[in-house]
């Protein structure tokens, strides 16, 4: 049995639905919408996890979940809990019921996509290049300075320069311009990332198990994500084969990190350096998945089913 | 040089700088997280090069990973309260937390402790995961439970895996020493593994001794102790360990 955990309308989540549906797998939704129907316990006795989930007037064993899908988002931005006090009943309720279901997804046997802690490493972007360069990647020069002097001669020294957030706030890429540098000063409360561009094809690589789907993406954007807001144009996205050495290296990169299902941001030089820019623990693949056809949710759902 | 990081307020870390200072380790400085975020100049780079670290602080001193020695770590969380009322206050926090868990990343071994993606100085983690943990190392585990209907708000107040006011006593691993209480062999070697397990080789770890069978079993762990709870020859070991695994560089 699969427990699929987070909002059904969310695309990521239907798309794993779908295609578990497709497969004829047995899963059950916790829709995290209806929390106030649920209840969970959890007991742990000589290491072993053991207790009872109820949920669509159904109760479970959580040892019959063998695999889990979780896309919780924050319940303090659900719907119905935003605009409770920070004392209200319901919202203690829901912390505590989604904090039994996260703490048995971290021991839990069950094949989990994802568990929280190896999540951990993307809220520090360079924190996490020090683990990815491990894996044989390259990872762009980087300079993180509260000091202009610094940032003006690293500029000098690179040429195009791109800004960006060092945890994963706000985290726009923006090329770093001559209007920029006069407000430069700025940099002095908060240190602040900077980065050399780098040339080349992005490619958005998603890793399931050791499943890999690899996708370039055309933009003249500094961050292809924001490619019409940045550049005028929408990023033209198409499948692409990597070479059996990098779909091993991105497939050790996630499972050395923890990660049963990841998307990792790599862009391949005309020089066929391969740079990665970061590793993320909750891909939204939906965006890929709808460009190219590349069956990533059959894939998450394969993984899920165990094949 | 040596290094101990740590908060301004950590008595225990302060006790230990001295103590680690007068048994001849030196140069040995104590950067305080208050040094770090007030006034210091910061020069962190990651590249080709591998990842390094320059910081000047108000007072002249600079540390660069290149010549630290070793560490202890005791940094919990990045102090900013000059910053309060700041309209971008939640940003520079998550911004400096981002950087310190990135700079603490390359400091070298030997290093008490180490930086986690769920810690600044070794994780932090949950009551239920810690029993799982201590029971997958040998220890003797209280039955633990958890529930959707607790009345506790772990939002505002720590999950304890024993009631409030339960008698405990707490050991010191490090390395392939316990310290704090002469426990059986047994429960010693258990105890360093739950060390290993959890990657922290300056864990803190807390056990009841009592009824029914003068048993000692497993109560809670923190990668923060009390360092004076292991008293001298806690210090003298640390300072060895410090000293013999130092990195040797070429002049």
């Amino acid at each position: 049995m699969i427990l699929l955990c987070g909002i059904p309308t969310e695309t990521p989540f239907a798309l794993v639905r779908e295609a578990l549906d497709y497969n004829g797998a047995r899963y059950v939704v916790l829709n995290q919408r209806k929390f106030s129907t649920m209840k969970m316990s959890l007991e742990i006795s000589g290491g072993k996890p053991s207790g009872k989930l109820q949920l669509n007037g159904d109760s479970y064993s959580i040892d019959e979940f063998t695999g889990v899908f979780t896309r919780l988002m924050d319940y303090h931005h659900l719907p119905e809990l935003k605009d409770e006090p920070v004392d209200s009943p319901q919202l203690k309720f829901c912390g505590n019921l989604f904090d039994t279901l996260t703490r048995w997804a971290e021991i839990s046997t069950a094949r989990v996509v994802n568990r929280v802690a190896p999540m951990g490493s993307n809220f520090s972007k360079p924190f996490q290049a020090q683990l990815i360069k491990r894996y044989g990647f390259e990872v762009p020069e980087t300079l993180i300075t509260n000091d202009p002097d610094l940032v003006r001669a690293f500029r000098a020294r690179h040429g195009r320069v791109i800004y960006k957030s060092i945890s994963g706030v706000r985290s726009i890429v923006q090329t770093l311009s001559d209007d920029d540098m006069t407000r430069i000063d700025n940099i002095r409360w908060c240190p602040t990332q900077f980065q050399a561009f780098v040339e080349g094809t992005n490619v958005r690589v998603h890793t399931v198990g050791e499943k890999v789907f690899a996708t370039a993406i055309k933009t003249h954007a500094t961050d292809y994500r924001y490619a019409h807001r940045q550049s005028g144009d929408h990023a033209a996205l198409r499948p692409v084969d990597l070479s059996d050495d990098l779909a091993e290296m991105c497939v050790n990169l996630s499972t050395g990190l923890g990660l049963a299902f990841a998307g990792i941001d790599l862009k391949i030089t005309p020089e066929n350096y391969v740079y990665c820019f970061e590793v993320n623990p909750s891909p939204a693949f939906s965006y890929y998945e709808s460009q190219t056809g590349q069956p990533i949710s059959r894939a998450v759902a394969d993984y899920l089913s165990g094949s | 040089m040596w290094l101990m990081i740590c908060s301004s307020q950590d008595a225990s870390a302060l006790w230990a700088y001295q103590g680690l200072r007068a048994r001849g380790l030196h140069p040995f400085e104590l950067v305080t997280a208050e040094m770090l975020t007030t006034t210091a100049k910061w020069e962190h780079t990651v590249g080709a090069d591998g990842a390094n670290f320059n910081v000047t602080l108000a007072d002249g001193r600079i540390i660069n990973n290149r010549y630290v020695s070793g560490v202890v770590n005791r940094l919990t969380h990045v102090p900013l309260q000059h910053l309060a009322g700041t309209p971008d206050f939640e940003y520079a926090q998550q911004e400096y937390t981002a950087l310190f868990m990135s700079w603490l990343k390359t400091l070298p071994s030997p290093i008490f402790n180490g930086v986690q993606s769920q810690g600044l100085s070794g994780a932090w983690r949950h009551a239920s995961e810690w029993v799982w943990l201590a029971a997958q190392a040998g220890l003797r585990t209280p039955s633990y439970s958890q529930s959707s209907h607790d009345e506790i708000d772990e939002t505002l107040q720590l999950r304890r895996i024993v009631p409030d006011g339960t008698p405990t006593a707490m050991v010191i691993t490090l390395g392939d020493h316990v310290f704090g209480q002469n426990l059986p062999p047994q429960i010693a070697n258990a105890c360093k593994e739950l060390a290993r397990l959890c990657q922290t080789p300056l864990l803190g770890i807390e056990l009841t001794l009592g009824p029914p069978h003068g048993l000692w079993t497993f109560a809670g762990a923190t990668p923060m102790p009390d360092l004076r709870l292991g008293g001298e020859p806690l210090l003298n070991e640390l300072a060895r360990q410090l000293y013999v695994n130092r990195p040797r560089r070429n002049s």
